[in-house]
């Protein structure tokens, strides 16, 4: 097959291309990473339909007798993901005033703790007395904590990816979307912790 | 979604010059490409074999287990793949803290038949990856079908034993749905939509490229199936039911994770084009005056922004339970086996009309232009899909009627998938009565979608026989549903693409098709079609079970009768494709707009120009306005002031713009 | 008269309607009524397929008049009627179709209620299913691999499954209902013509899915009643049971 769009490209067209019109005051990215957001909710919404079947509609135990699940400590765990979301307001609240040192630090202390979150996780896993191939709530119980977890992780990666940058120079009070669009994510992850801690330890 | 934080310029670096191509042999190895992809995607298996193994070895399991491997190597080579074909070399500097570069559009246009082989960040190119592959793969799901017909036609066994029948037909649903219509719909928006709405490109180049070489991996992976030993291909229906499925052999587990791919790129198209939407269109151009193919993108890009994760989903937990012996279905165990079948419907249903909302959008683009008429009740019909797009989150369970799940759930949903048929019948009226004292040009991709309503229609009318449950109950799961889904799906969905790719072809190649041919592929297809599927309806209704490989003595006549029609029909695409290949080589050079249409596509070249236009257009009034004294769609480059009242009009000769050729 | 495109479109719907509806009646597709629900669901059936008919008439109707009428001749390039909508035409296409699928709807609901109604002296037979293969517990207390039932009696069969998903189908009664793991499902069923049928497994279960058969007996109290002293016999002499047969 030949080249279709090239051939005529040669002609007396612009080198460049126009300037696409902003037909829309949200920011391009920014709308991308929300409607990402609304997706992702939208996959744990799936999750959750299996804790709603097995839990609700088949009335399983939550937990079933001699399993426990560790309340405490994963409350810990919700208290230092609450924590990280402050730290990460602020390193957002530091860049957009011009505050490039606040944006480390706020950066730096929202990834140990991101990474405190899921070494904690990960312990818990080690200890909880129960595989997922312990039942249905086990599958459940593992299937929300480590979908969720999987999204602790990605958000990690965003933002180490993001102090890489930022300890680089980037980043800016007027430039800053990729550490809006990661804090964006954070927020969401953290948001989502708070749903399934409710749901699988509280309730 | 690394690209919306990547494409972020805080710091523009220097210019760099494109990557080179030719070198030497370390050079052309390393260089972004199909060579890389290959080496790649084998270092990739070769280390999630290792992996798998050595875990194995720690933990002192036997080492040699062909289904974790398998698995593993399902989930680590495609990403070998996309990183050596360089789908992320961009944000592999972006994550090291290099410099943004500026997108410098050396991976614009396609100067030979190789750059479509490559990662290439043009829209157009794009576009026509996308098409391409999809007629591929609709070759491949066709000649699978025609294998599946080869069994049926006398009852008995055949060619093939029960296990590759079961196969067959799941391999060819999957392919047919996942790689052939929701791709070609998102190949042909991707390249009209940035033109119809006077935007350069896309919103995420980069996303939009990556989205479309997960198309080929989900695609390959599938088929692949085929090649398992001892298990072959994944055989338990597209539907994928548990617990069937959770037990199913190793070839299972191809279709499970390449779902995971064809999803991921769905939903990553669909931002993209929400996004280009939203932020992208040319001033003036407000929703109202939106061409209406664009309103069924977007409309059809919320349901897979919404739904398309609940395949995912359904998909992850089986995945769950068949490699990490979760219990999610398991009902020894505590688990729940319908849940499955709420899961995947609350995305499949919603997916049916991801097939089909774009070729209503086709449907209306075609029938103005070829009618010379307004689209009849414009707004209502944007306003019907956004209709279709809330009912069809509430209708799933239709799927479930003779399931055993909630009995009180039953009527609710049949009321709200009948009510479906309302702004279903409003889209079908208005286009007759843009048809009505119209002027109508009954050339190929008109007559694809005259095709369309009628054929349509019948689908759609057998899907209210079966939304009515104690009609379903009968039929449910036999030859009727297959009928019904293929009325849809073939003579609604397969016919809006063939018009699609009929009435853009001069666009996107630059060259005219040839139109003899073209109503012979319509009337062989339309007859074809016809014979195949409507007599599935009696042997449904007679009780003729669906997914079998053997059937009752009593159906034999008309199954072998609906066989020869298959062959005939499958011969018809040959038609088809003899002429696009033909006319995309040596078809006579198309005019800027030989349809005389007015949406902002046909104002430029064909094929475009490589930045689409010179100067973004100034929209100033409807899409559809034919016969409009004096009524002008939009100005491009620089004619804004030029154009008076009436420019533009004439006789409907469209407005030419920067037509160049 | 004749030569007005409304005239044409009118005479073209009934045309097609019409001769569909022929068709579409006196075509026999449906197997032999055999149960008091066959009865119903078939009326209600032919009532909707006439509608059917008739909606499909008019939208081909429609077009057959547009392509004839308004078709383009030969270097016409003028532009059609800048038509833009006419808001009467469109609420009743959107009036007249909602009333049609509500009252179908209503309609739909009625007649399910009606055919799974609780009956009077309804006998219950328990129904397990495995791949591939239909067992059938009788409330006189024995098993078979045959479906025999009584002409006239409301039976209840409650299903349950050893494996995978089966779907119990009588294409002669019009009835279906998966039987699922882990849950029991039901359906009723009187049956009410003599004869001989089959259960026809309808969901996909595996390699032996389209083998997974059962023959169905509907007879009347005496033949019955010999019967189940026979298989009961069977039972207990060979402690197993009879192999399917497959028809
Ligand atoms: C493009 C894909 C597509 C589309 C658009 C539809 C559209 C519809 N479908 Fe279909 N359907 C499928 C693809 C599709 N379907 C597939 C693939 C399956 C099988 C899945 C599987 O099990 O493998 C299926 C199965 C399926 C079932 C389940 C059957 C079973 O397994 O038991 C049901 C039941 O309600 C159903 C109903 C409907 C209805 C009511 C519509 C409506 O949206 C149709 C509305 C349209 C019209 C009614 C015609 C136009 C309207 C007018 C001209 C107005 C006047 C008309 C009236 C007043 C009636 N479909
Ligand atoms: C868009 C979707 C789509 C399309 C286009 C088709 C097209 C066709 N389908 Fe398919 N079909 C489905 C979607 C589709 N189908 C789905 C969703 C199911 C349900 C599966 C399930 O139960 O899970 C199904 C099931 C299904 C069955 C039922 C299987 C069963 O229940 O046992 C049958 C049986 O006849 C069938 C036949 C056909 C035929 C004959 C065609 C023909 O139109 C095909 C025409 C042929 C071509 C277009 C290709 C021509 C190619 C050549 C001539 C060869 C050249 C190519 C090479 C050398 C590579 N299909
Ligand atoms: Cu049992 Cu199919
Ligand atoms: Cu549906």
């Amino acid at each position: 097959m030949e080249s279709a769009s090239i051939a005529h490209a040669a002609g007396a067209h612009a080198e460049h291309p126009p300037e696409a019109n902003r037909s829309s005051r949200v920011d391009p990215q920014l709308l991308g990473m929300l409607l990402f957001i609304v997706s992702e909710a939208m996959l744990f919404g799936s999750f959750f339909t299996a804790y709603f079947f097995i839990r609700v509609v088949e009335g399983t135990p939550w937990p079933p007798d001699p399993f426990e699940f560790p309340v405490a400590i994963a409350g810990m765990n919700t208290a230092i993901l609450l924590i990280s979301s402050f730290t990460m307001h602020y390193a957002l609240h530091s860049v957009k005033a011009g505050n490039r040192l606040g944006m480390k630090a706020g950066l730096v202390t929202t990834l140990v703790l991101g990474v405190a979150f899921l070494t904690t996780q990960i312990n818990e896993y080690v200890k909880a007395g129960f595989s997922i191939s312990d039942g249905a709530f086990a599958s459940v119980f593992y299937g929300l904590t480590g979908l969720h977890g999987a999204h602790v992780f990605i958000g990690l990666t965003l933002l180490t990816i993001m102090t890489v940058r930022a300890f680089r120079g980037h980043f800016s009070a007027q430039a800053h979307m990729g550490v809006e669009c990661a804090g964006i994510y954070w927020h969401f992850v953290d948001v989502m912790w708070i749903v399934v801690y409710t749901t699988i330890y509280l309730l | 979604m690394a690209d919306s934080v990547a494409v972020a310029a805080e710091t523009h670096g220097s210019q760099q010059p494109s990557s080179p191509q030719r070198g030497g042999f370390k050079a052309r190895m390393l260089a972004p490409g199909l060579l890389r992809a290959a080496w790649a995607t084998v270092a990739m298996a070769a280390f999630a074999y290792g992996l798998v193994v050595g875990l194995r070895a720690i933990q002192g399991f036997p080492l040699f287990d062909s289904a974790p491997i398998v698995t593993a190597i399902l989930l680590a080579a495609p990403m070998g793949f996309l990183v050596g074909i360089g789908g992320f070399d961009y944000w592999f500097k972006y994550m090291i803290g290099k410099p943004t570069e500026p997108e410098d559009h050396s991976g614009h246009g396609a100067r030979s038949w190789r750059d479509y082989f490559r990662v290439n960040t043009d829209h157009k190119v794009i576009g026509i990856q996308y098409t391409v592959t999809s007629i591929f793969f609709l070759l491949v799901g066709g000649a699978l079908a025609e294998l599946v017909r080869a069994e049926l036609a006398a009852p008995g066994q055949q060619i093939v034993s029960t296990d590759t029948f079961n196969g067959l037909f799941s391999v060819h649903a999957s392919l047919m749905i996942f790689l052939v219509i929701i791709p070609v719909f998102a190949g042909l928006a991707n390249y009209v939509i940035p033109l119809m709405i006077g935007a350069p490109d896309m919103a995420f180049p980069r996303l939009n490229a990556l989205s479309y070489w997960l198309l080929p991996v989900a695609g390959i992976m599938m088929m692949a199936s085929f090649l398992v030993p001892d298990s072959g291909s994944f055989s338990t229906g597209w539907t994928a039911y548990t617990p069937l499925s959770s037990n199913a052999p190793l070839g299972q587990q191809f279709f499970t994770i390449g779902v995971q791919f064809a999803g991921t790129s769905s939903i990553m198209t669909a931002l993209n084009f929400l996004v280009t939407i939203i932020t992208m269109r040319a001033p003036g151009m407000t929703f109202w005056r939106l061409p209406l193919l664009v309103w069924a993108n977007f409309t059809t890009s919320l349901l897979v922004v919404i739904a398309t994760p609940f395949v995912a989903g359904s998909q992850f937990l089986l995945l769950l339970d068949r490699a990490l012996h979760a219990n999610f279905f398991d009902v020894f165990q505590g688990g729940e086996t319908l849940q499955y079948q709420h899961i995947f419907w609350f995305y499949s249903h919603p997916a049916v009309y991801i097939m089909v909302l774009p070729g209503f959008g086709i449907v209306s683009e075609i029938i103005s232009a070829k009618s010379r008429k307004p689209i009849f009740g414009y707004r209502l019909m944007a306003l019907s899909l956004l209709a279709i797009l809330a009912l069809g989150f509430t209708v799933w369970a239709h799927h479930m009627f003779v399931s055993g799940m909630f009995s009180w759930l039953r009527v609710p949903m049949m009321i709200t998938t009948m009510l479906i048929a309302v702004p279903t019948g409003v889209k079908i009226f208005s286009w007759l009565a843009t048809l009505w004292r119209g002027v109508l040009e009954l050339s190929t991709p008109m007559l694809f979608c005259l095709g369309f309503i009628t054929m349509f229609t019948l689908g759609g009318i057998s899907g209210i026989m079966l939304a009515v449950i104690p009609i379903d109950i009968h039929v449910s799961d036999t030859y009727f549903v297959v009928a019904h889904l293929h009325y849809v799906l073939f003579g609604g969905s397969m016919f809006t693409i063939f018009a699609g790719i009929y009435y853009w072809f001069p666009k996107m190649t630059g060259r005219m098709f040839d139109e003899r041919l073209g109503k012979i592929h319509f009337w062989l297809t339309f007859i074809g079609f016809n014979a195949t599927f409507a007599p599935m309806h009696w042997v449904g209704l007679e009780g003729m079970p669906r997914r079998v490989a053997d059937y009752a003595e009593q159906f034999a006549g008309w199954n072998l009768f609906i066989s020869i029609a298959a062959f005939g029909l499958g011969l018809s695409t040959l038609v088809f494709i003899y002429n696009m290949i033909v006319s995309w080589k040596w078809g006579p050079p198309a005019p800027g707009n030989p349809w005389r249409a007015k949406t902002l596509e046909w104002q430029v070249s064909s094929p475009p120009p490589l930045f689409n236009f010179d100067e973004i257009p100034q929209v100033v009034g409807g899409p559809y306005e034919y016969g409009v004294p004096g009524a002008v769609h939009a100005v491009l480059n620089g004619e804004r002031e030029k154009v008076p009242a009436g420019a533009g009009e004439a006789g409907g000769n469209g407005h030419n713009g920067s037509a160049r050729q | 008269m004749l030569r007005n495109p409304f005239f044409q479109v009118a005479m073209w719907t009934l045309g097609i309607g019409a001769a569909l509806t022929v068709i579409v009646l006196n075509a026999g597709w449906l197997p032999a009524v055999a149960s008091d629900e066959a009865g119903k669901i078939d009326t209600f059936y032919d009532i909707l397929a006439v509608i059917s008919c008739f909606i499909f008439g008019l939208v081909s109707a429609i077009m057959i008049v547009s392509v004839i009428h308004f078709r383009r001749r030969h270097g016409d390039m003028s532009d059609g009627e800048p038509i833009h909508g006419n808001s009467r035409l469109e609420v009743l296409w959107t009036s007249i179709p909602t009333a049609l699928m509500v009252g179908a709807a209503v309609a739909g609901a009625l007649l399910l209620h009606d055919i799974e109604e609780p009956q009077a002296s309804t006998q219950t037979v328990r129904v397990q299913a495995q791949q591939f293969a239909w067992t059938f517990e009788y409330p006189q207390g024995f098993r078979a691999n045959e479906l025999h039932l009584v002409e006239g009696t409301p039976y209840y069969f409650k299903m349950n499954t050893g494996d995978v998903i089966h779907s119990f189908w009588v294409p002669e009664f019009r009835m279906k209902k998966d039987a699922v793991p882990g849950i029991t499902t039901t359906v009723r069923v009187t049956p009410t013509r003599k004869g001989k049928y089959a259960v026809v497994c309808a969901e996909l279960c595996g390699l032996g899915h389209s083998t997974m058969r059962a023959p169905v007996v509907v007879e009347d109290q005496q033949s019955f009643d010999r019967w189940a002293a026979q298989a009961r016999k069977d039972q207990s002499t060979v402690g197993g049971q009879s192999e399917p047969s497959f028809k």
